[in-house]
């Protein structure tokens, strides 16, 4: 049975999501730790943060591969997100930490003994949800507004965007905005009650990641498939033919915009608690572009590609910074190069090439008629020079 | 590193000028000496003959006059009886022979004593009578010793003379000073001297002296002067006239000091704008022509600078370097080395100084070389696709950063200065380093070469004939790819040179690109693309900008990111940058 590449893709990421939702977390929870099914700890934490990269990376494509939207600073939001998250994380810690002050350390260091007022809200969950959905969102906004306004586009908004999100790096490195400096936020405790150090509250994190992922593949498969979707790649394709159709191109734009950035919030978010920590160089410039890599590895202007690079890229990436830690860089910038100068399609455009290389050879070459004319019988047309 | 190689100089100037060594040793024939009879006189003659003596040994600015002094003043100075009964001055040798003897070296001609026969005299210090002093005289001989050092040969021994009686608040030395003044030839030591008359008289007693000292010091902007007149002024049994000229006189120079820091600051910028100016040229222009953003561009940078590093090693001892990596070939390592000799050049020594001379044009040649073998394995694929030769030069530069660690390591290396870059000029107080006006003046001179490249050769019409058009272009028979070639190899040989530069002012490390790379880009994205003009004008107005804001805000990273944040708006006003390419085409 023959199944046309949609159906093909519905299958598979049924199976994926059947997989990653249900066969893993339950081989973690129900099989004996000696049994050889078990799935550990580690690898359910460390495939939620795959998982979050995969989310990250969704919003990185939605943007360059649909929109032709190349952001160098996606880090931002995916940082921002985490901040946000971190910040209640943080009030969460209560007076548990090294100094056992009512505030967190980083603050007690710098010599505060009352919580900054910025800091209060954060002690609520829902306040902090809302935060890391709304200082992104709005920072995008701002950023996208000011930028689509001035038909800022192609090579130019790259670049934009990577110095907007260096100039933020450089920010958050600083103690006084109060965000930790350069160590960030760290040592976190509880969420919501439960103790982020058992596998229980990890296990039910990787899960809502693995549904954040599923909601977004399919929000953004929705987005792509409807009318929105059309106008979204027309941009990509010839943004001036679509302007001049009648569309408000700016605007379109800056909705995609602010929906990634949202979206790469929400990765953001959920990628703290499992990781951790956070801190500035999360939003390095190089941050952005190995998201970037992700996309491009897994195939660009698809919607599985980011998320097959994203994980790909990063299995590959732990494993090799532990067997060649000085040759991954090397590694990845080569794989990068190869990738972008000779499969522009990614991953997933890799069967469709080798079934077209196999019919190609299969296939005998096509004969070409014989020309009707003989060539030595057509007149050349006079020359007549000129000085 | 800057203070290491000033250590090297300071011992290479002991080992290498003559006439550095200690007092009491014989002088050179030829010596000054008419000094030494002066001096011999001097020591002899007793009454009033002595302080005219004195006073005209105190033109002389002689070093031999000031050890001979000293060593009057401290008692060891001996009368020797001469052969024939007279007399003589002579100082004792410092190293005495086994017997603890010492030879005697005679004030009058700087040669051994010797007695009738020729021989060389030995004594004891016991066995002479020192040159007596009395508490007048020796007054007297510091006072011609002050004298002597503000005569001193060189300008900065007067000066620095000068200072230190200036800051002695001591009124006896004005006279001394004011003595000086009339014939000192230096215009920087006359103003000095009238900087330290006027800073002694405010210790003075009478408060119209001490009024004027302090309009004085206004008047001349004398920065050093800044504490005493603070501590004045918090005296409070100062007169109320003396009080407002010193007040005024803390205006002035706080006023003065406010400029320097603001010109000074503007010159760092200037030279901070140009080396930003001569790395955004290159990109500048292979943004220009091929619409390629290079990614790697920041790591051509560093081939220049490491280059710098290299060829400084090949001047000293060699350079060696060794690769080994993870893997293993049958059991055995598979490692890469290179060994190669230095010149064996001591620091200090012209051929060794002169290795920067050498590094600079070879690190164009390597930065463009590496420029060319980028082109044509990786970027000629992507001339239609601008943004994924953003990605892909961004893979190079990631493995080009790992490429310099496994090199050169880690760490950052050190690139000395040659000497004749260390030093410093000053002009009105502004300190002007000669690293950063040779780097001013080398970017301009780089500016004037490309322009005459673009505008007054083959290639340059070529250039600009394919940045106009490439299609059409290549139908008049412009080879594109060389042209393409050639120019791309152009543009990283400018940001190996920008590497050059870079070595003299900071540190070289791995990734040294990578903290220009977007200031670069901002240049080239302001300036708009292709426009020479418009690349001068926005390295140097970021470069200054930069700069300014680092100084006044005290935060480097405040003003970095007021800069970047004013130039998202400044784009939102003309978003094709300052000069903006004009074409009736859409670049869709």
């Amino acid at each position: 049975m023959r199944r046309t590449p949609t159906q093909l893709e519905t299958w598979g990421v049924a199976v994926a999501a059947f997989v990653i939702l249900v066969v893993l977390p339950g081989l973690n929870a129900f099989t004996p730790a000696a049994s050889a099914l078990h799935v550990s700890d580690f690898t359910i934490n460390l495939y939620g943060k795959y998982l979050c990269y995969a989310v990250f990376a969704l919003s990185v494509d939605l943007l360059w591969g649909y929109t032709g939207l190349l952001s160098l600073g996606q880090a931002l939001f995916f940082s921002l997100g985490g901040y946000m998250m971190g910040m209640h994380l943080m009030r969460k810690i209560g007076d548990l930490g090294q100094y056992h002050q009512p505030i967190p350390d980083f603050l007690v260091f710098l010599g505060w003994n009352t919580l900054p007022n910025f800091w209060r809200p954060f002690a609520s969950f829902p306040f902090a949800l809302f935060m890391t959905i709304a200082l992104p969102g709005a920072t995008a906004l701002l950023f996208g507004f000011l930028a689509f306004r001035s038909r800022i586009r192609g090579v130019y908004f790259s670049i934009l965007t990577q110095a907007f999100t260096y100039a933020a790096c450089l920010l958050f490195f600083r103690n006084d905005l109060l965000m930790g400096g350069n160590n960030g936020f760290t040592d976190f405790k509880f969420l919501l009650g439960y103790d982020l150090r058992q596998p229980a509250t990890q296990r039910a994190l990787y899960l809502c990641t693995g549904l954040l992922l599923l909601a977004a593949y399919l929000l953004c498969r929705w987005l792509t498939t409807i009318k929105f979707g059309k106008v979204q790649r027309a941009i990509r394709d010839s943004e001036n033919r679509v302007r001049f159709s009648g569309y408000a191109t700016a605007y379109f734009k800056l909705f995609v915009f602010v929906f990634c950035a949202i979206i790469a919030a929400l990765a953001g978010a959920l990628y703290v608690p499992q990781v951790g920590i956070i801190n500035p160089s999360e939003m390095a410039p190089e941050k952005s572009l190995e998201a970037v890599v992700w996309v491009a590895v897994g195939g660009r202007g698809t919607l599985t590609g980011p998320i097959i690079g994203a994980i790909t890229v990063n299995a590959l990436k732990s494993w090799a910074t532990r067997a060649y830690p000085d040759l991954w860089f090397i590694f990845l910038g080569l794989l990068f190069i190869l990738v972008v100068v000779f499969l522009p399609g990614g991953i997933v455009s890799l069967p469709g090439r080798l079934r077209a290389a196999w019919i190609a050879r299969r296939r005998p070459p096509i004969e070409l008629p014989e020309l009707p004319l003989d060539p030595a019988k057509i007149e050349a047309p006079a020359v007549t020079e000129r000085s | 590193m800057k203070v290491f190689a000033k250590l090297l100089l300071i011992a290479w100037f002991a080992v290498a000028l003559p006439g550095g060594g200690f007092a009491a040793s014989p002088a050179a024939a030829g010596d000054d000496a008419a000094v030494r009879q002066l001096l011999a006189q001097a020591i002899l003659a007793g009454g009033p003959a002595q302080p005219r003596l004195l006073g005209d040994l105190a033109e002389t600015g002689s070093k031999a006059a000031h050890d001979v002094l000293t060593a009057w003043i401290r008692g060891e100075v001996f009368l020797a009886a001469a052969p024939g009964g007279a007399r003589i001055p002579v100082q004792l040798e410092e190293a005495p022979d086994a017997g603890g003897r010492t030879r005697a070296i005679r004030v009058d001609t700087g040669r051994f004593l010797l007695d009738a026969a020729g021989r060389e005299l030995r004594f004891t210090a016991d066995d002479l009578a020192a040159a007596d002093t009395d508490l007048p005289l020796r007054r007297l001989i510091q006072q011609t010793l002050d004298r002597l050092a503000l005569a001193a040969p060189t300008p900065e021994a007067r000066l620095s003379a000068v200072a230190k009686l200036g800051y002695s608040q001591k009124g006896q030395y004005i006279p001394v000073l004011e003595h000086r003044l009339p014939s000192e030839p230096d215009a920087g030591v006359r103003r000095a001297i009238r900087e330290a008359v006027a800073l002694l008289q405010l210790g003075d007693a009478d408060p119209a002296v001490q009024a004027a000292a302090a309009q004085s010091l206004a008047r001349l902007k004398d920065i050093g002067a800044l504490d005493q007149l603070k501590r004045l002024a918090g005296d409070r049994t100062l007169r109320p006239p003396v009080a407002a000229a010193v007040k005024a006189a803390i205006n002035s120079i706080e006023g003065h000091i406010t400029d320097v820091n603001f010109l000074g600051t503007i010159f760092h910028g200037i030279s901070l704008g140009s080396i930003l100016l001569v790395v955004a040229l290159g990109l500048a222009i292979t943004f220009g022509l091929m619409g390629v953003i290079n990614m790697a561009h920041g790591e051509m940078i560093a081939v220049g600078a490491y280059t710098c590093y290299v060829v400084q090693n090949l001047f000293g001892s060699g350079f060696v370097s060794s690769i080994t990596l993870p893997f293993a070939f049958h059991g055995r390592p598979i490692s890469f080395g290179c060994h190669l000799p230095g010149l064996n050049s001591a620091p200090g020594t012209s051929l060794y100084e002169s290795y920067f001379l050498m590094a600079l044009p070879l690190s164009f040649c390597t930065a463009a070389l590496a420029g060319l073998v980028l082109e044509r394995l990786v970027i000629r694929f992507l001339y239609r696709r601008p943004l994924e030769s953003l990605l892909a030069t961004w893979g190079v530069s990631l493995v080009m950063q790992q490429g310099f660690r496994m090199i050169f390591g880690a760490n950052n290396v050190q690139v000395d200065s040659p000497h004749w870059l260390l030093g410093h000029f000053t002009v009105n107080d502004v300190l002007f380093g000669y690293n950063r006006v040779f780097v001013i003046v080398f970017a301009a001179l780089i500016v004037l070469g490309t322009w005459l490249l673009l505008t007054r050769t083959p290639l340059g019409l070529f250039i600009r004939a394919v940045m106009q058009n490439r299609d059409m272009a290549a139908c008049m028979g412009v080879r594109t790819k060389r042209v393409n070639m050639l120019t791309f190899a152009f543009g990283s040989g400018l940001a190996g040179l920008a590497g050059a530069f870079l070595s003299q002012i900071g540190n070289v490390g791995p990734s040294l690109g990578q903290n220009y790379i977007v200031d670069c880009f901002m240049t080239v994205v302001v300036g708009g693309v292709g426009n020479l003009a418009g690349t001068v004008i926005s390295a140097v107005g970021i470069g200054t900008a930069d700069e300014t804001l680092q100084q006044v805000l005290g935060s480097p990273v405040m003003g970095k990111i007021i800069v970047l944040s004013t130039i998202i708006l400044f784009l939102q006003w003309k978003p094709g940058g300052l000069f903006a390419s004009r074409g009736r085409g859409l670049d869709d």
